[in-house]
């Protein structure tokens, strides 16, 4: 064990765990210990998406984030979406509107989906833009990607 | 990435003692979104990380100064900052150039005060805060100083904080009467690292341009203002040919340099271009109220 290791505490998807952690491990390779593999890295820059995770309720790249600065916070993965047993309403319009074609980048665009819905509930095509400015598609499903989230806002808008 | 220590202090003081050591592989660590890259690539290999999280509560407010400018602690992040209504209200500038800096995750974590202590010539945010006439205020073990941020820099990724120093707030002077615009120009794809940023500023009074700043960034070593453009436009009025003009004194006057980005040849006439669109852009924003 190295010497710079030490022992975090912090909620994942809702639930408290623990972990031995490498001051140099960063919040990507810690998930996978917890098999979680929807976060991926990609570019490992911060200027993909693919590993977007909220920390505390903000979005942020995984492949930035030193694992054991997550100690005493909360880590929410796109895991935590479909744990009622049904997919979220973002993740069914990304099927619905067929907003991907390999999937690598999938998760990142659905978490990221979900936040810009949280804080903007009924965002124009500028808005989905900026805001997805960072996810990178190298499928170039940002046609299907941008209708899907318009989809959403209108599936979860209040009846 | 080897291993490191990453220690927590609880107050400035105490983050400035553990930083006040002669050691380049000692650094604070903010957002660390920076740091991360050079980190992971093996350009820095860190001995300690002196993490600055807990000091967020003291040093991460926006507020506006009795003048009527703005005061940000330096651990705001970069989000935080866009989203400010005082910011919005003081300096529209700032939110409009955020939009198209890094990315939303990116802003979520990097922190004004490491943006510019990093000093890294490609940032958007020193042209953009020294148009605004943006300072510093420092701490370190020899006490506080306040340093204008077009003189911060003293080279490529060099700045003149010295050992255990650390910003703690950028001020801005009220803008009232002010016009700014911001544009950078990326030359490989639009999410990339700014080939050439230019901010300015300009006081506008019966139409004739009072006062100017003039800011180029990302072609030049470091952030570099240009007093022979500002030249052309004291007293000038704010039209077309002021703005050509300035344009063509800023191209003639700025040391751009070659990179991957592109010749410096090739950087001076974007830098003409650039110019002459954000004195257009400025004044077609007006002044804030």
């Amino acid at each position: 064990m190295d010497s710079t290791s030490r022992q975090i505490r912090f909620t994942l998807n809702g639930r408290p765990v623990s972990a031995r952690v490498e001051s140099h491990l960063d919040l990507v390779d810690l998930l996978r210990r917890f098999d979680l593999f929807g976060a991926r890295e990609s570019c490992g820059q911060g200027l993909c998406g693919c590993c977007t995770v909220l920390v505390d309720g903000v979005a942020v790249s995984g492949c930035l984030t030193l694992a054991q600065l997550v100690d005493g916070k909360s880590v929410t993965t796109v895991e935590s979406l479909d744990e009622s047993g049904e997919l979220s309403h973002v993740q069914q319009a990304f099927i619905d509107e067929g907003a991907f074609q390999c999937g690598f980048c999938t998760p990142g665009f659905v978490m990221m989906a979900h936040e810009l819905l949280k804080q903007n509930p009924d965002p124009n095509e500028t808005e989905i833009r900026d805001y997805l400015a960072g996810n990178l598609c190298r499928c170039a499903a940002y046609p299907e990607i941008i209708r899907a989230v318009r989809s959403a806002a209108d599936r979860m808008r209040p009846a | 990435m080897r291993g490191f220590e990453l220690v927590h202090p609880a107050s400035l003081d105490e983050a400035i003692k553990l930083l006040d050591v002669d050691d380049p592989t000692v650094r604070p660590f903010s957002g660390g979104t920076a740091l991360m890259l050079m980190m992971k690539t093996g350009v820095f290999q860190p001995s300690i990380l002196v993490h600055l999280g807990g000091l967020e509560a003291e040093h991460a407010a926006v507020a506006v100064t009795p003048e009527g400018g703005l005061r940000i602690g330096a651990l705001a992040t970069l989000t935080s900052v866009e989203h400010s209504a005082e910011v919005v209200r003081v300096a529209p500038v700032i939110p409009r150039a955020m939009k198209r800096l890094a990315n939303v995750r990116v802003r979520n974590v990097a922190r004004i005060g490491g943006n510019l202590a990093h000093g890294d010539p490609h940032m958007d945010l020193p042209p953009v805060l020294s148009s605004l006439g943006g300072a510093v205020t420092v701490r370190g073990p020899g006490g506080t100083r306040s340093i204008p941020i077009e003189g911060l820099f003293s080279g490529y990724y060099e700045t003149v904080l010295t050992r255990g120093e650390l910003i703690t707030d950028v001020t801005l002077p009220s803008q009232r009467g002010w016009a700014s615009a911001y544009l950078k120009c990326t030359t490989r794809s639009a999410d990339d690292w700014p080939t050439l940023g230019v901010a300015v500023s300009l006081k506008v009074t019966d139409g004739a341009i009072a006062e100017s700043r003039v800011m180029v960034s990302a072609a030049t070593e470091k952030l570099t203002r240009l007093p022979s453009a500002e030249a052309v436009l004291k007293g000038a009025n704010a039209g077309e040919d002021a703005v050509a003009r300035a344009a063509d004194a800023a191209a003639a006057e700025a040391e751009t340099i070659d990179d991957a980005r592109g010749s410096a040849e090739y950087k001076t006439e974007l830098l003409r271009v650039y110019v002459k669109r954000a004195l257009g852009e400025a004044i077609r924003n007006g002044a804030v109220q």
